[in-house]
């Protein structure tokens, strides 16, 4: 798998203010590669290094293996910070500035404002939309020509969860169809359900980048009830295979942690053979949030 | 070249106060120079009033082009203030953000507007031409002299094109649109009448005219100063040619300096 786009090095500061220090990482081909980070973390500021709006002060990208930059961003369709958008002309017409600035023909203007739900909408003025049609206006305008890149900087700002559920979707099914995605979020919840891979940010610094099951290496546990604890207790201890389980009651509920290659089923197979009877059986997943916090106050 | 136009024009054709502005240019220029013409405004009086009207009421060839010449240089503010509010609305509304995104270079971001400043001079000295041939024509019975002192129509684009690139300039390095023709407005109506006052009082030769605007501003004088200059014991003065020249070296000047600008800061 090749990769799309090649990061090195890339820093930029604004006055005293480093906003990216020496970043580097590379993004492979069909990938949604989410750019993980608190507010004020850089990822506004490296996407606008790639989109060109910003220069950085040293380092350097290539998207596509060395295509020259201009050419490069018409086959990139973008939503950098907010929806820009001519105020005076419809959402139908601002569509043909983006695609006539792309060279695109105009033929898929009206399947790419059905896709964002705007086709009702689409010769209203700009002006006149909320924040969360302006956010539609601009994936669809991202999604124009049918790009093979699309970069994403909090696309799902200003929806409703309806809206957010619905570009989640849109998301997977582009992904699915071969595109690589590049989003940027402080959303996990959002990382979590589409990325394939991430990048973590902090303060400009970056910390991790990788496929996201290897940088957010989950730790499960399995919690567990029964009505007679103690009982719970000595059976767990002579569970098979398991390498030093360690557990402790919180709330009631007991929780087996360090029980890798240890399915819930195993365990209930296991206490049913003891003779104690589950009340409760759930395996847990270590959240994202409590990963990313952790990452990031280290 | 021809696509930065389509697009730039895609932007502006639905632009109410593009037409506005464009509008009022068209009409007030026949119109004001109408009642000029028939004495309707005048300084000092006109004959109705047996007083000697200051300003010059001869509209026949040639004198048509140096007199509405000078008349459409005052109203070309109109089209300065057009250029500066449809590239600082592009800063308004980051749209000069989302055309780099979206495919165009910084470079050709510039160039668009800079064609869109020639082509509106093109047009407002197209303008002129009809206007001035109209009101020629009627003045002078014919159209026979059509093309006498025609080279005024020529220092009307060079002239067009200083103020409109100075407004692009402005707008590009200000980027807001009410400090953008604020300053511009109080550049040309003030500021750069008193650097002129003050260059030009000192001994040797009026360097002052060659101050931004003034420089073309001398290739279409107000009547009444071109009077009086001839009258007055020959002062240094500078050929048109001197002034061509120093025209086109400021509409360099702002293209070098915006290009320069946009090409080294963030957007």
């Amino acid at each position: 798998m090749s990769n799309i786009l090649s990061i090195q090095n890339l820093s930029k500061s604004y006055g005293a203010i480093q906003a990216l220090k020496g970043v580097s990482f590379d993004v492979p081909e069909g990938s949604v590669y989410g750019v993980l980070g608190p507010n004020g973390s850089g990822k506004t500021t490296l996407l606008g290094i790639l989109l060109n709006v910003l220069l950085a002060d040293a380092g350097t990208y290539s998207w596509f293996g060395g295509m020259p930059p201009d050419d490069a961003r018409r086959q990139i369709g973008s939503l950098l910070e907010t929806p820009n958008f001519y105020h005076y002309m419809s959402a139908y017409n601002n569509l043909e500035i983006t695609a006539s600035l792309r060279s695109r023909g105009l033929d898929d203007r009206n399947s790419v404002l059905q896709q964002v739900g705007l086709f009702e909408r689409r010769h209203s003025k700009f002006q006149e939309f909320s924040l969360g049609m302006k956010q539609r206006l601009a994936i669809g305008a991202a999604l124009l020509g049918n790009p093979k890149v699309l970069v994403l900087d909090e696309p799902t700002n200003g929806l409703d969860p309806a809206g957010i559920a619905e570009i989640r979707q849109l998301i997977r099914t582009l992904s699915s169809q071969g595109i690589t995605i590049i989003i940027a979020s402080h959303l996990l919840d959002e990382v979590e359900k589409i990325c394939t891979h991430v990048a973590i940010l902090k303060q400009g610094n970056l910390l991790l980048h990788g496929p996201v099951d290897e940088v957010l290496r989950q730790e499960d546990w399995i919690e567990l009830r029964a009505n007679d604890m103690a009982a719970l207790q000595q059976a767990l201890l002579t569970l098979p295979g398991s390498v030093a389980p360690s557990f402790r009651i919180v709330d009631g509920l007991l929780q087996l942690t360090g029980a890798q290659g240890i399915t819930p089923s195993m365990v209930n197979e296991h206490c049913m053979a003891q003779g104690v009877v589950l009340t409760h059986l759930v395996l847990r997943k270590k959240s994202l949030e409590t990963r990313f916090m952790e990452l990031i106050n280290k | 070249m021809r696509s930065l136009l389509a697009i730039e024009w895609l932007k502006i054709k639905r632009y109410r106060t593009f037409w506005v502005l464009i509008g009022l240019f068209m009409v007030l220029l026949p119109l004001w120079n109408y009642q000029i013409a028939k004495g309707i405004i005048s300084i000092g009086g006109g004959d109705s009033m047996g007083g000697i009207n200051l300003l010059n009421t001869a509209y026949s060839f040639p004198s048509v082009w140096s007199n509405m010449g000078f008349w459409a240089s005052t109203f070309i503010t109109f089209l300065s203030i057009l250029v500066i509010i449809i590239t600082s609305n592009e800063y308004t509304y980051r749209t000069h953000r989302q055309n780099v995104i979206d495919g165009w270079s910084r470079l050709q971001f510039f160039h668009a507007k800079v064609i869109m400043v020639v082509v509106l001079s093109l047009l407002a000295t197209v303008y002129l031409f009809l206007v001035g041939a109209l009101f020629g024509w009627v003045n002078s019975g014919s159209l026979s002299n059509l093309f006498s002192e025609f080279y005024k129509v020529f220092y009307f684009f060079l002239l067009s094109v200083n103020y409109l690139g100075l407004g692009l300039f402005l707008a590009i390095s200000i980027k807001r649109s009410g400090l953008a023709i604020g300053l511009f407005l109080l550049y040309t109506n003030f500021v750069e009448h008193i650097l002129k006052g003050i260059l030009n009082s000192r001994d040797g030769a009026p360097i002052g005219n060659f101050l931004p605007l003034q420089a073309s501003d001398e290739l279409l004088p107000f009547q009444l100063m071109q009077m009086m200059k001839s009258l007055m014991p020959s002062s240094e003065t500078f050929s048109d040619t001197t002034y061509v020249i120093a025209t086109i070296g400021w509409c360099a000047v702002y293209y070098l300096a915006g290009r320069i600008l946009l090409l080294r800061r963030d957007w």
